[in-house]
C-alpha cells in the first residue's frame, strides 16, 4: 500500500466528513433549544468546533501527503491469496450480519455455537473435532458463568430454551 | 486521616481470600494471554473487564490490574522464544532475548526477564503509592477551567506520541470526540445524532467500542491472514539465570524502573519507549557494550525493567486526576465508572479505603507475578501450541457475550462489530486507535468542563486562562505541540537525506 496515497485518502475522507458533518449531520440530527443565551452553550457548538477542526486536520494531511515520498508497504500476502483473503472478510462480514438477526430468534447460545463453528471454518481449522467441542462447549460455560453467576439475562430465543 | 490510618483501612478491605484470589487469576490469566502472541495485554483486560460486573469495586478491579501487570510480562516470553513480541511493550526485549535463545539459554533470558520484571514492578508500585496522594492533594483546587486546560494537554500529547504522524493521531482524537457527542446534550437534555433511536440516547456504550476497538480488529487480522504470528518455539536449555547475573544487571534494572516510572506518569508515552530508552541507556553505560544486540542479559533485564516500570506509574495520573495515561488505564477507568466510583482528586476523600486497598493489592501482585512467571516460562510450550483457528473463535464469542453483559442489549453487540470494522481499517490506514479511545473516554469530561467554566464566566474565554495552573498547562500543551512538530519536521528532513543519499550512485 502506498503510504502517500493513503495519507491523501485519509485527508479527503477526513475534509468530506467535516463538510458532510457541518452542512448535513448537525443541523438536521443535532436538536438546539432556540433560547439558548449564548452560541457556546448551544448543544451543535461542541459537534461543530470538532467537525471544522477535523477538516483542517484533513487538510493538513493531504498538504503533508504530496510532501511525502511514495513508499509502498507490502501487505505480506501474495497476490493470489489475497483473492482469497478477500472472501474470507466478506465471510466474516457475512457473520456478523447474520449474527445480528440471529441472535433474538435463536438464542445468544445457539448463535454464538454457530458463530464459532462458522469462524473456525472460515479460516479452515485443521482442528475441526476440538473446534467442535469447543464450539458447544465455550458458548455453554460463558451461559453457565453470565446467566447463573452474574444474574445477566441471556436471551433463550424461540426455539429450545436452556435452564 | 493520616497515611497510616489509610494503608490500615485499604488493608482491611482487601485482606480476604476473596481479593487476592482474584488478584491471583488475574495475574494468571493476565500472563497467559500476554504469552499468546496475538493477543495482547489490552485485549485482556477488556475482555476481563465483563467479568467483573457481579463482583464488588475492590475485588474486580485488582482483577484487572492483575491482568494488567500479567500481560506486560507476559509478552515478554514469546518475545524471547519466539521473537514475536506479545504485546508492543516487550518489542525490545527481542533485541538480546531471542540472540540469547539462539544459544539455547533462552531460560536464563527468561528468567532474568521475570527478576527484572519483579523489581520494576515493586519500584513503580511504591513510586504510585508516595506520588498519587501528594498529587490528588494538589488537584483538588482544580475547578473546571484547569480540568478543561489539563483534559486538552493530555489529548495534544496522546494523539501526539501515538504514531508516526501527530496529524494522524490527531484525527484519531477528533473521531473519538466526535462519536463521545452521540446521546443527550449534557446540559440541555437534547438529541445529539441519536436518529430517533432510543438505544443511543445513553451515547455508544464504551465497554462496546473499547472491545470492538481493540480484540474484533485481531479477530479480522487474523481472518485476512491465518498463518500470521506462526513461529518456531525455542527450547529453554539448561542455562538459569544466577543471583550474580541479577546483581550485575541490577544498575540496569534500577534505571529502567525509574525512567518507566517517569514516562509512566506522563499520560500517553506508554510502555515500548520506556523499554527502548532503558534499553539504550543501559547499553551506553554498561561495560559489555559491545555484546548488546548479540544476547546481552543485562540488554534484557534494562528492557523489561523499562516496560514494566510504566505498570504502576501510569496509575498516578488515572487515580490523582482521572485522566489515563494509555489504553489499559482508558479501561480500568471505564470499569471503576462500572462500578459507580470516579477516580481523581475527590476519590482519594470519599473512597481512601479503595485507594489504599488497590495500593496493598498491587504490592501484592509483584509477589504473585514472580510465583506465576515463573511457573508459566516453563509452561510457554502449550500455550503457545493453541491453535489460533480455536482460540480466536473462542475469543469471538467471549466478546459477544461480555458486551452483551454490560446492558443486557444486542444493540451494543452490533456497535462492537461496527467498531471492530472501524478499528480494523484504522490500523490499515496506520491510524492509531488508543488517542480514538482516550479521547471518546475524555470527550464528555472535556466538554462538560468547557461548558461549566463558560457557565461560570457569562460565557467568557478568559475563564480559561485565569491563574498560574492553568498557565502551566497551557504553556505544556504549546510546548509539546512545538516538540511534536519539530520531531515530525526532523524525521521528514533526515529520510528525505536517506533517500538522496540512496539515490546518488
Amino acid at each position: 500500500m502506498n503510504v502517500r496515497s493513503n495519507q491523501m485518502k485519509l485527508g479527503i475522507g477526513a475534509v468530506v466528513t467535516a463538510v458532510f458533518l457541518l452542512t448535513v449531520a448537525i443541523p438536521f440530527w443535532v436538536s438546539s433549544p432556540t433560547n439558548v443565551p449564548n452560541i457556546v452553550l448551544a448543544p451543535t457548538f461542541w459537534p461543530q468546533i470538532l467537525a471544522a477542526v477535523t477538516g483542517v486536520t484533513g487538510v493538513g494531511l493531504m498538504v503533508f501527503s504530496s510532501r511525502r515520498r511514495a513508499v509502498t508497504s507490502t501487505s505480506g500476502l501474495e497476490a493470489e491469496e489475497k483473492g482469497a483473503a478477500i472472501f474470507r472478510m466478506i465471510g466474516l462480514a457475512a457473520i456478523m450480519g447474520l449474527a445480528l438477526l440471529a441472535m433474538p430468534r435463536l438464542g445468544l447460545v445457539w448463535t454464538a455455537m454457530l458463530v464459532f463453528a462458522a469462524l473456525a471454518f472460515l479460516v479452515r481449522t485443521r482442528h475441526p473435532g476440538i473446534v467442535l467441542i469447543c464450539a458447544v462447549a465455550v458458548p455453554l460455560i460463558l451461559y453457565g458463568f453470565f446467566a447463573h453467576v452474574a444474574g445477566v439475562a441471556i436471551p433463550q430465543g424461540h426455539f429450545v430454551r436452556l435452564p | 486521616m493520616s497515611f497510616s490510618d489509610s494503608i490500615l483501612a485499604g488493608l482491611s478491605l482487601v485482606a480476604n481470600f476473596e481479593s487476592f484470589l482474584s488478584l491471583f487469576i488475574g495475574v494468571a490469566v493476565g500472563t497467559v494471554a500476554g504469552a499468546i502472541p496475538g493477543m495482547s495485554a489490552t485485549m485482556a483486560v477488556a475482555l476481563a473487564l465483563p467479568f467483573t460486573f457481579s463482583m464488588t469495586p475492590i475485588t474486580g478491579i485488582l482483577l484487572l490490574l492483575g491482568v494488567y501487570k500479567g500481560g506486560i510480562f507476559g509478552g515478554s516470553i514469546p518475545a524471547i522464544l519466539i521473537k514475536t513480541p506479545g504485546t508492543p511493550a516487550s518489542s525490545a526485549t527481542i533485541l538480546d532475548g531471542y540472540p540469547l535463545a539462539e544459544k539455547g539459554q533462552a531460560g536464563k533470558a527468561l528468567g532474568m526477564a521475570l527478576w527484572a520484571s519483579c523489581t520494576a514492578d515493586l519500584i513503580s508500585n511504591l513510586s504510585l503509592i508516595l506520588f498519587a496522594g501528594w498529587l490528588a492533594s494538589f488537584a483538588l483546587s482544580f475547578g473546571p477551567p484547569e480540568f478543561f486546560a489539563l483534559i486538552l494537554f493530555s489529548l495534544t500529547i496522546i494523539a501526539g506520541v501515538s504514531g508516526e504522524s501527530l496529524l494522524r493521531g490527531a484525527l484519531s482524537a477528533l473521531l473519538g470526540l466526535l462519536l463521545a457527542t452521540i446521546g443527550l446534550d449534557l446540559i440541555y437534555g437534547t438529541n445529539r445524532f441519536t436518529f430517533g433511536n432510543p438505544n443511543m440516547m445513553g451515547g455508544l456504550n464504551f465497554i462496546a467500542v473499547l472491545i470492538g476497538l481493540f480484540a474484533i480488529p485481531e479477530i479480522i487480522a487474523m481472518v485476512w491472514d491465518p498463518k500470521a504470528h506462526e513461529g518456531k518455539t525455542r527450547r529453554l536449555g539448561e542455562d538459569r539465570v544466577t543471583f550474580q547475573d541479577y546483581k550485575s544487571s541490577f544498575r540496569s534494572i534500577v534505571r529502567g524502573s525509574f525512567i518507566g516510572v517517569f514516562l509512566g506518569s506522563i499520560p500517553g508515552i506508554g510502555a515500548a519507549p520506556s523499554a527502548f530508552l532503558s534499553y539504550s541507556e543501559a547499553r551506553r553505560k554498561s561495560k559489555n557494550k559491545a555484546n548488546f544486540g548479540h544476547g546481552e542479559v543485562e540488554g534484557v533485564a534494562a528492557a523489561e525493567a523499562g516496560n514494566n516500570g510504566v505498570a504502576g506509574a501510569t496509575l498516578i495520573p488515572l487515580l490523582a486526576l482521572g485522566v489515563p495515561g494509555d489504553v489499559i488505564t482508558a479501561i480500568i477507568l471505564g470499569a471503576f465508572m462500572v462500578h459507580g466510583l470516579q477516580p481523581g482528586p475527590m476519590m482519594f476523600v470519599m473512597n481512601s479505603d479503595i485507594i489504599y486497598g488497590l495500593f496493598v493489592g498491587l504490592i501484592v501482585s509483584s509477589v504473585f507475578l514472580f510465583l506465576i512467571g515463573s511457573v508459566a516460562i516453563k509452561g510457554f510450550k502449550y500455550v503457545a501450541e493453541i491453535p489460533r483457528g480455536v482460540l480466536f473463535p473462542g475469543v469471538m464469542v467471549l466478546c459477544i457475550y461480555g458486551v452483551f453483559a454490560v446492558n443486557n442489549n444486542l444493540f451494543d453487540v452490533g456497535v462492537m462489530f461496527a467498531m471492530g470494522w472501524v478499528g480494523y481499517f484504522m490500523a490499515r490506514f496506520d491510524v492509531p486507535t488508543a488517542p480514538f479511545l482516550i479521547a471518546f473516554v475524555l470527550g464528555p469530561l472535556l466538554e462538560d468542563s468547557f461548558r461549566q467554566s463558560m457557565l461560570m464566566s457569562g460565557s467568557s474565554p478568559a475563564v480559561l486562562f485565569r491563574g498560574p495552573i492553568c498557565w502551566f498547562f497551557w504553556g505544556l500543551t504549546c510546548i509539546t505541540v512545538f516538540a511534536i512538530i519539530r520531531s515530525g519536521a526532523r524525521a521528514a528532513r533526515q529520510s528525505k537525506k536517506t533517500e538522496f543519499v540512496r539515490q546518488t550512485p
